[in-house]
């Protein structure tokens, strides 16, 4: 199991679905590049584009225009069999009729290897995915988890030159996605197969990814580390579906490079600005809750940082941390406080000074 | 049918519910007045001549004729079964894996509803028209003169095309009901489609093979109308002797003795048939079916040849109703091919009285049986009183039997004083009820099974009496089945002849009693118009039911295939 990872790259893919009931574009024109042992996540709502892509990939579904090559190889028109790819679908898939060692099995009996090479190589995986000894068992003797890692081992069984998952996980409950997402993780790393994960949840896919593709109708919006999609997002899209997020009306005063200028509640502040604006224009400022800083009304908030007097208009208290709505100049804004029994609450009503470091803003030429 | 949990915990309570017991009281003397009496009739018929006796069966085994009507009626099951369930899965294929524009598989489903609503006989004049000794297919278009259809060729040709669409219909759900991702991951493992295909459509299709083919060997196994048509003298079996024994030979004894020989095969076909379908279920592939893979899981070539026959068959069908449509509006098909309204003219003269008389019993069947299978239905799935599944059993019994064999235990039981009943349009009545219920019955656990018995449970604590909440709240639940239930009686009050061709009358006849009457006194053409009249008015039936299932959203139970697969 020594599987190199291969390069992938999708060229300006296009799918669209002839049925009304699965939307008009379902894929339009998609490039990305996955490299070599990379774990890239799809990442999108329901309907977005992630899961025919991947199928794309996989060669269940034919692109109406746009390539995809692997090791730089055009497999656009091949038949799914011929790519020597590893899938996982979301239901597993096991074949209920046949046992966990037949099933890992198909795939190398497929190649038509020896009976001897099979069980020495389903053998190994199994143990590798943890289930040494189930060999004999059908899937519907098997828990959820047990069925996901059958389902993993087929796949990889056959050392596909790329790996591809379909929400492998969405059936599990909570807890057992956790360690499942872990184990994935760290199988994919120590196989360095090149990955492709699909998902719609942005904490397993910030969990588990080298890089993020977070795809809107049909689109990739912006490609990323969890660290710059979550920092820098480029689109109102993005930054409201991964983490929580406060969009800030503002207006660009004075444009610079890298930096803007801008006015927020009648107050100027300079702001990293990673796309060009003109003075003068209409944009958001990305703030996270947990950005914002609730000082008690006269308290003197540090020299960099932005303060504004609020109100406090609600309060979640959840142990860990205390969610506050926090209403300034007319719009309520989400602020989270962590370590409560160390920084104490402030009540419902409470005049209060709101404060970020400006270097936490982020400017967005969309409106919120 | 695996009941849900029932409200009435346990059978003591049970007993001492006030409606509950008198119900259950009712439907076991029914039950065993209509079903267990008759049966019993026919074993001591068989088994009792003033004490014990074997007489009847050391005769029947001893005689040559009788012996080979035996294998004749195996061998001729066996192959319909196999027959019709590789054509039926020829079509499945075609309508589930082919990719094929929707309106293919419309028209597929239309089409093969023509032999299930078609009344006995039709599929065998048909044939005898188009392929007989002056057939117009074999004679008029290719010239073979003297072709005989009549035998086991002529038999097994017509029972495959009468009977494939039960196989198609299952066939089609088991295919349906794979999920598209078990074939996805066997392409994503490399596989191609031929082996995916051998590796894990077909296994995982092999339950809905065998019921298929039990389905299948069951049907032809109790089929009257065809053998007795196309057989002849050269290939008796079971069904056509017995009735030739007790019609001809008055031969109440040797009758119920063939009847007797036909009833090992067909008990054991429908068990072997109920295990196969109750272990199905371990197989059963749950799951979201939803992305449904474009990868043509069948090749060109492939999908070619299932076209080429599907076509062929379909076509074949097509000239079949055709042939009848167009005897019946000419004066002597083959012979005389002028117009003439002559057959209609005698339907709607002559003939009305049978047209009225199965009207009549028609309607008085569909609420006795509809509510006897909806009663039986709820009792069975929701309560739990002593020899409830005693009941169920007992209950599927006549269903089970092939007709001859219910119409001779019925003339053998209700032919005499007390209960002298044949001839009466009550027992007409009586034998369809008790024998087509059960569609309406299965329906209605099938959808108690989706109805949490909470429902009940809340009506109750609210202080509705048991038949209250039956009638207020389950009745409304459950009219998809009842309604489901009644269109399947009306079907067979339509179309059936194997029980009630020994319980009919001069004063109580069915259109189906008229249309073998045609055929035996050689007049095709009336048989046709008959014919005719019968699949109009149950295509009309079942129209009007999936309308009214529609309205009531009860999703497939209101598709054709439900009401006409078992």
């Amino acid at each position: 199991m020594s599987a190199t990872g291969a390069r992938l790259r999708l060229v300006s893919v296009s799918k669209r679905f002839v049925r009304a009931e699965q939307g008009v574009a379902a894929v339009d024109d998609v490039s990305l590049t996955v490299e070599p042992g990379e774990l890239l996540t799809l990442l999108g709502p329901s309907g977005c584009g992630k899961t025919t892509t991947l199928r794309m990939v996989a060669g269940f579904e034919q692109p109406d225009s746009g390539r995809v090559l692997i090791d730089e190889q055009d497999v656009t028109g091949l038949m799914v069999y011929r790519r020597n790819i590893g899938f996982v679908f979301q239901n597993y898939a096991l074949f209920p009729h046949l046992t966990v060692f037949v099933n890992v099995a198909y795939g190398l009996r497929v190649k038509r290897l020896g009976a001897a090479v099979i069980r020495e190589k389903v053998e190994r995986v199994l143990a590798l995915v943890g289930l040494p000894g189930h060999a004999r068992r059908f899937s519907n003797q098997l828990s959820g988890g047990e069925q996901q890692r059958v389902a993993v081992a087929r796949a990889v069984v056959v050392e596909p030159r790329l790996l591809l998952f379909d929400e492998p996980l969405s059936n599990l409950d909570a807890k057992l996605r956790v360690q499942m997402r872990e184990e994935l993780s760290r199988l994919q790393r120590q196989l360095a197969i090149t990955t492709i994960y699909v998902t719609h949840d942005q904490e397993e896919a910030m969990a588990i990814s080298d890089r993020i593709a977070v795809m809107q109708a049909g689109r990739v919006a912006q490609v990323g580390t969890a660290h710059d999609l979550y920092r820098a997002p480029r689109s109102v899209f993005v930054a409201q579906f991964i983490g929580r997020v406060n969009l800030l009306p503002a207006r660009v005063l004075r444009a610079d490079t890298g930096a803007a200028a801008v006015t927020l509640w009648g107050r100027e502040v300079t702001v990293p600005a990673d796309e060009p604006v003109a003075a003068g224009q209409s944009v958001s400022l990305v703030l996270r809750p947990e950005s914002v800083a609730l000082l008690p009304e006269r308290a003197v908030a540090p020299a960099p940082e932005f303060a504004i007097a609020g109100v406090v208009r609600g309060r979640t208290f959840l142990g860990e941390k205390v969610e506050y709505a926090v209403e300034v100049g007319g719009t309520l804004l989400q602020a989270v406080s962590y370590d409560p029994l160390r920084h104490g609450l402030f009540d419902v009503g409470a005049p209060v000074q709101v404060a970020c470091a400006p270097a936490s803003l982020r400017l967005l030429r969309g409106q919120g | 049918m695996s009941p849900a949990p029932a409200p009435v915990s346990s059978p003591r309570a049970a007993l001492r519910d006030p409606v509950l017991a008198p119900v259950v009281v009712l439907l076991w003397a029914a039950v065993a007045l209509f079903v267990l009496y008759p049966v019993t009739r026919l074993l001591a018929l068989m088994f009792w001549d003033d004490g014990p006796t074997l007489a009847a069966v050391v005769e029947l085994v001893g005689s040559w004729q009788h012996r080979r009507a035996l294998w004749n009626s195996l061998a001729l099951a066996g192959l319909v079964g196999a027959a019709g369930t590789a054509l039926g899965f020829a079509f499945a294929l075609l309508a589930v894996r082919a990719n094929l524009p929707r309106w293919v598989g419309t028209v597929l489903d239309t089409i093969v509803l023509l032999p299930l609503i078609s009344p006995p006989f039709t599929a065998a004049i048909a044939l005898i028209f188009a392929l007989g000794p002056r057939g117009l297919i074999s004679y008029h278009v290719f010239g073979i003169a003297g072709l005989n259809i009549y035998g086991l060729g002529g038999t097994l040709l017509s029972e495959t095309l009468t009977y494939f669409p039960i196989a198609y219909l299952t066939l089609k759900g088991v295919l349906a009901n794979i999920d598209p991702t078990l074939e996805d991951g066997g392409f994503s493992l490399g596989a191609r489609r031929w082996r995916v295909f051998r590796t894990i459509t077909v296994p995982l299709a092999v339950p809905g093979i065998a019921n298929s083919f039990l389905l299948l060997t069951a049907a032809s196994l109790a089929d009257f109308a065809t053998p007795l048509i196309l057989g002849g003298t050269k290939f008796p079996v079971l069904p056509t002797q017995a009735f030739l024994q007790i019609t001809g030979l008055y031969d109440m004894r040797g009758g119920a003795a063939l009847s007797f020989l036909l009833l090992v095969p067909a008990l054991a076909v429908f068990v072997a048939q109920r295990w196969w379908t109750e272990r199905r279920s371990v197989i059963t592939v749950t799951g979201k079916a939803g992305a449904a893979t474009r990868v043509r899981s069948l090749s060109p070539g492939a999908v070619a040849a299932l076209v080429l026959v599907c076509a062929l068959t379909v076509l074949l069908v097509l000239t079949f109703y055709l042939l009848i449509v167009f005897a019946s509006m000419v004066r002597a098909l083959g012979a005389d091919n002028s117009f003439s309204s002559a057959h209609y003219a005698h339907v709607f003269s002559g003939g009305l009285k049978a047209i009225r008389d199965t009207l009549v019993i028609a309607a008085v069947c569909m609420p006795v049986g509809g509510l006897f299978a909806v009663v039986l239905g709820y009792v069975v799935a929701r309560t739990r009183f002593p020899g409830r599944r005693a009941l169920e059993f007992a209950a599927m019994i006549n269903y089970a039997l092939p007709g001859t064999i219910v119409g001779i235990a019925y003339l053998v039981a209700f032919n005499d004083p007390p209960l002298a009943l044949t001839g009466t349009a009550f027992i007409l009545v009586i034998c369809y009820v008790f024998r087509y219920s059960l569609a309406g019955t299965r329906a209605t656990t099938a959808l108690l099974a989706q109805v949490d018995p909470s429902i009940e449970e809340a009506s109750a604590s609210l202080g509705a009496r048991r038949d209250v909440t039956f009638r207020r709240i389950v009745l409304p639940l459950i009219r998809p089945a009842l309604l489901a239930g009644m269109t399947v009686l009306f079907i067979r009050a339509m179309t059936a002849i194997s029980a009630t061709i020994f319980l009919v009358s001069l004063s109580w006849s069915l259109v189906t009693v008229r249309i073998l009457e045609g055929i035996t006194n050689l007049e095709l053409g009336q048989a046709s118009a008959f014919s005719v009249m019968v699949i109009l008015l149950v295509y009309a039936a079942v129209v009007l039911s999936s309308l009214i299932m529609r309205r009531l959203n009860a999703g497939s139970l209101g598709q054709a295939g439900t009401l006409l697969g078992g």
